[in-house]
């Protein structure tokens, strides 16, 4: 007799699909050769996840975290079943290819500059076509660029504020079930969110979650977390990655059919 | 002829008597004179008697008598005999013959008995009667009608230009839909009001058939999908059959296969009547027909009335939906919004986010994944599921290619099924050669796996079906006439038949050399598929293109789909109808209306339910405008039929209305006769209620008069009678003076 085969999401691999693993590998290989950001992505990697760099003022990309993105697609794409971008691009506040795409990540260590009108404009209409913007503060220690972010923030959403969430949130449990937000820095157990219409749009993070994702040459982790040990920085990675499965399913985990399973594994006691 | 006096040709009345008055008065006064003068001699008799004759000649003079002279003939009463020619008139009657042949009978009797009369024979049934062209012919020909409504017939007579009727008869076997049960009498009299005649009734049928009957379906409410609908069934036993137990079956019938069992019971008969309560759910919204049926009684005179076929509109409280995603991208992020936002959608999702071969570095209850249950979805939840979209799956890996015949299936049976295209769909997905395959409106046949995708971006094309297709025209009122470039397809091969195809690729070809479809809209048996070939629908609603209109075209785009694949009426291209409720044997008439209102040609298929038989295949052109066109389908059996309209030149996909025709309907469903309330009817307006033995008893209204001549001539030429009066007064002034009267 035949054994049933299993299909799931959640075991081990016991046989692989190769020819479609191959496929993707190849369309996003391909894909990421054109890091180009006006150019079309091919087939399958449309609506890859893609962990854009938003650039406001004069700022430029640069520095140890310039690796993080490729990191976050790469673990992404490692662990789960989501296609990303392994070359992410940077995109301005004011350039229309902020719209092409419904995630940026706005992050940096200094109090940002003020927006301008364009930039202004073009982030209340990044959220009202329902993207998600991500603000990570590379010092949480000092909290300068939290503070700035949340700031330009009220200028692009004068009528919202931003609310702490924690496990009860289903970003905390959109892949990984996570008990606490973790970054390079241990912070804050909750992030802080600005909900519209019942869906997390701007996250704002203070534990400097690109700085736990950096990587220098040849893979070794060129930031230290704090307080350190490969178990945060492993925690680290998987918030970033309930982030993009929360970006590309929204609040999938929160379905009824979901929710007696998971409620019956956290009483687990699980991280 | 004959001749008559009157006081006077001209003269209304109150002047003649007024000028008789007046006479008596001076009568009286010439009286009163002379008694006062105490004077009874010759000269107070002269006085008095040329008085008298001047007063006689003054008020002849002014009244002018005059003798008429009439020739005239004598006519019979007006009778209207009104006969029921409802589709009862087929049933039995008494003595072996139908109902039919007794009314035959009873206008060949009342012929004789009426030989003298002025006879108008109409018959009634719905709204104003018709007049019967030959009621002396041996057979009562007239074509069955639907109802049986005396009121209106007794009020078209009675409110008509024509003669009024002295007397009214009413040939029938008493049961009728108006007046009813509930004092009949009152009610025909009311209708016949301005009338104010005797109606007199014959009953062509008095005994009871012997017949077990479906008399009534009820239904406890709107019928909703997947939610329990409540049907009251009653059924009968008359003419002294005994039924005891009756076993009922509730069917849905299907458009190609054996119908479904829905419901059983038994109901209990006592004195002739039982009820039972059965409850069934249905899982397909539209319209849905029920056969309710009662085994064959032994015996039984009425087999046509053992079932009934209960046309129902299902609606749906939401649509359940089902969503299954290979992967998790922004196109599925896309969708899932928009299902999610759209309160009318009852969504169970289930996405693939960690295939076999991923590496999540953590133990099994660190992760909040839960199994995908293919088996349970596939098999025990199918049904529930109103649609089902496969977006971007791989049949393969997750144990779907063992489903896809019951898949298949499913949408054979009237389930909506949209593949929605990536990486691992179509034929990536494994699909190609599959049972999905054939329910598809887009072929898979002859693509290899290293065809299977087009990495090349494009922008696609509306096609002409899809410029006037009601399911693009929200997206296009929005959009205008483009769309956004995609990056790629899904290589799919032609159109299947009946397809339409409302987007193409604008260089790729299909084996036949035709356009390849993007988007295309099938139908296959009772349900429909969609196929859209492309990953990138959710750059309608995030991108630059989407910002001009604010995201707004992607839910218009998804809720078009998705509304046509429910078979909402705001995306059908054509309309159809039935002119009237079809019952078999009868002519029934379908009217069809093209959506678009400019006088397209349709492809008309009419089949019958359960067997797929091919009843009536015509090309209709369509009028523009508002106006239906009708299409006689001639006379249909009993059962359910499915008509499919499509219009030329692959303008959209087809519609569908299904229909049932019913053996007697309402008609036969209560096949007792009623001469109760016949009788009712006749005593209320001060007729005779009779029997097919008892016409020669009928009353018959007096004759009429009718005038033909008249002729008036006066007594006395008025200017003779104005000279002698003017002599005698002149005479009695003379003698009053001589005997010494002023």
């Amino acid at each position: 007799m035949r054994a049933p085969r299993p299909a799931t999401e959640a075991q081990s691999a016991w046989h692989a699909p190769a020819p479609r693993l191959r496929r993707r590998q190849l369309l996003l290989a391909a894909a990421s050769l054109c890091a180009c950001p006006r150019v079309a992505a091919a087939f399958g990697e449309e609506g890859a996840f893609n962990p854009r760099i938003l650039l406001t003022g004069t700022d430029e990309w640069r520095g140890a975290r310039t690796t993080a993105p490729a990191r976050w697609s790469e673990e992404l794409m490692r662990r789960t079943s989501a296609p990303a971008r392994l070359s992410p691009t940077t995109v301005r506040a004011d350039d229309p290819a902020l719209l092409a795409e419904p995630f940026v990540v706005w992050a940096s260590h200094k109090d940002p500059d003020p927006l301008s009108r364009r930039e202004v404009r073009g982030l209340r209409q990044f959220i009202a076509l329902g993207g998600l913007l991500l603000c990570d503060d590379f010092e949480p220690e000092r909290g300068a660029f939290a503070r700035g972010a949340k700031r330009e923030i009220t200028r692009v959403l004068p009528d919202a504020s931003p609310i702490e969430i924690g496990p009860e949130n289903v970003i905390f449990r959109s892949f990984y079930l996570l008990r606490r937000a973790i970054g390079r820095i241990e912070g804050a157990p909750k992030l802080e969110a600005i909900v519209r219409g019942g869906a997390v749009q701007v996250i704002l993070t203070g534990h400097d979650l690109l700085g736990a994702l950096a990587r220098g040459a040849g893979g070794v982790e060129t930031i230290d977390v704090v307080p350190g040990g490969a178990r945060q920085r492993e925690l680290a990675i998987r918030l970033a990655v309930n982030i993009a499965m929360y970006l590309l399913c929204s609040n999938y985990k929160d379905d009824q059919v979901h929710a007696p399973f998971l409620m019956r594994r956290r009483a687990l006691g699980q991280p | 002829m004959s001749s008559s006096f009157a006081l006077s040709a001209d003269l209304a009345l109150p002047y003649v008597v007024a000028a008789c008055v007046l006479a008596g008065l001076g009568l009286a006064l010439l009286l009163l004179e002379l008694w006062r003068k105490r004077d009874s001699g010759v000269r107070a008799g002269l006085v008095a008697a040329t008085g008298v004759l001047a007063l006689a000649a003054l008020l002849v003079a002014v009244l002018r008598p005059v003798r008429i002279h009439t020739r005239g003939t004598s006519a019979g009463p007006a009778v209207a005999v009104l006969v029921d020619a409802s589709r009862s008139v087929d049933l039995p009657g008494d003595d072996g013959r139908s109902r039919r042949e007794a009314t035959a009978l009873a206008l060949a009797a009342l012929g004789e008995r009426l030989a003298g009369v002025r006879l108008r024979v109409l018959t009634f049934g719905d709204g104003a009667p018709k007049v019967l062209e030959d009621p002396r012919a041996p057979r009562f020909d007239a074509p069955p009608e639907r109802t049986s409504d005396l009121s209106a017939a007794l009020r078209a007579v009675a409110t008509s230009t024509d003669e009024p009727p002295n007397a009214l008869v009413v040939v029938s076997d008493g049961r009728l839909d108006r007046p009813g049960e509930d004092q009949p009498g009152a009610a025909a009299r009311a209708a016949a009001a301005p009338l104010e005649v005797p109606i007199h009734t014959v009953a062509v049928a008095r005994r009871e058939p012997v017949d077990a009957a479906v008399r009534a379906v009820r239904a406890a409410g709107a019928a909703v999908a997947h939610q329990p609908l409540r049907l009251a069934v009653e059924v009968a036993c008359t003419g002294g059959m005994a039924c005891g137990e009756l076993p009922i079956t509730a069917r849905e019938l299907h458009h190609d296969g054996p119908s479904l069992m829905r419901a059983s019971g038994k109901a209990r008969v006592a004195d002739g009547r039982g009820v039972v309560d059965l409850e069934l759910t249905l899982d397909r919204a539209g319209k849905r027909i029920l056969e309710i049926g009662i085994d064959p009684q032994p015996g039984d005179q009425i087999p046509g009335n053992d079932r009934r076929y209960l046309t129902l509109d299902v609606t749906r409280d939401r649509v359940r939906l089902l969503h299954v995603a290979g992967r998790p991208t922004y196109d599925t992020r896309a969708l899932r919004t928009w299902l999610k936002s759209d309160a009318s959608v009852d969504l169970v999702a289930f996405f693939i986010l960690r295939t076999p071969t991923d590496q999540v570095n953590a133990v099994g209850d660190e992760l909040a994944l839960i199994k995908f249950p293919v088996d349970d979805l596939f098999t025990l939840h199918l049904p529930s599921f109103d649609a089902v979209v496969l977006q971007d799956f791989d049949a393969e890996p997750y144990g779907l290619t063992r489903h896809l015949p019951s898949l298949a299936s499913y949408v054979k049976n009237g389930g909506g099924l949209i593949m929605v295209g990536g990486p691992n769909a179509f034929v990536s997905g494994h699909y190609g050669r599959t049972a999905l395959a054939s329910v598809l409106p887009v072929a898979l046949d002859g693509i290899a796996q290293k065809d299977a995708v087009d990495l090349a971006t494009f922008e696609p094309v509306v096609t002409p079906a899809g410029r006037r297709a009601p399911v693009l025209g929200p997206l296009r009122g929005l959009l205008g006439p483009g769309l956004p470039p995609m990056s790629g397809t899904n290589v799919v091969g032609d159109l299947r038949p009946g397809a339409t195809a409302l987007v193409e690729h604008p260089t790729r070809k299909t084996p036949s050399g035709k356009a390849m479809p993007v988007l295309a809209l099938g139908e296959y048996k009772n349900g429909r598929s969609i196929a859209l070939t492309v990953d990138g629908a959710h750059r309608l609603l995030f991108s630059t293109f989407a910002a001009e209109t604010s995201g707004r075209a992607h839910g218009a785009f998804w809720d078009a789909l998705l509304g046509w694949l429910m078979r909402d009426p705001r995306f059908e291209p054509a309309v159809v109808d039935l002119a009237a409720p079809c019952l078999a044997g009868e002519e029934a008439t379908l009217r069809l209306r093209s959506a678009f209102g400019d006088g397209a040609q349709a492809k008309v298929e009419v089949t019958r339910m359960g067997s797929g038989e091919l009843v009536r295949r015509v090309d209709v052109a369509l009028p523009t405008g508002d106006d239906a066109a009708p299409l006689p389908l001639g006379k249909l059996d009993a059962g359910g039929y499915s008509v499919k309209v499509e219009l030329a030149d692959g303008r959209a996909a087809p519609s569908r209305y299904d229909f049932a025709c019913e053996a007697g309907g309402d008609e036969w469903a209560d096949p007792r006769p009623d001469p109760v309330r016949l009788a009712a009817i006749a005593r209320a307006t001060g007729g005779v209620a009779l029997g097919l033995d008892g016409v020669d008893e009928l009353p018959l209204p007096e004759a009429e008069q009718v005038l033909s001549e008249r002729h008036v001539r006066a007594l006395v030429p008025p200017w003779l009678a104005a000279l002698v009066a003017a002599l005698l007064l002149g005479g009695h002034w003379i003698v009053r003076r001589r005997a010494g009267l002023a």
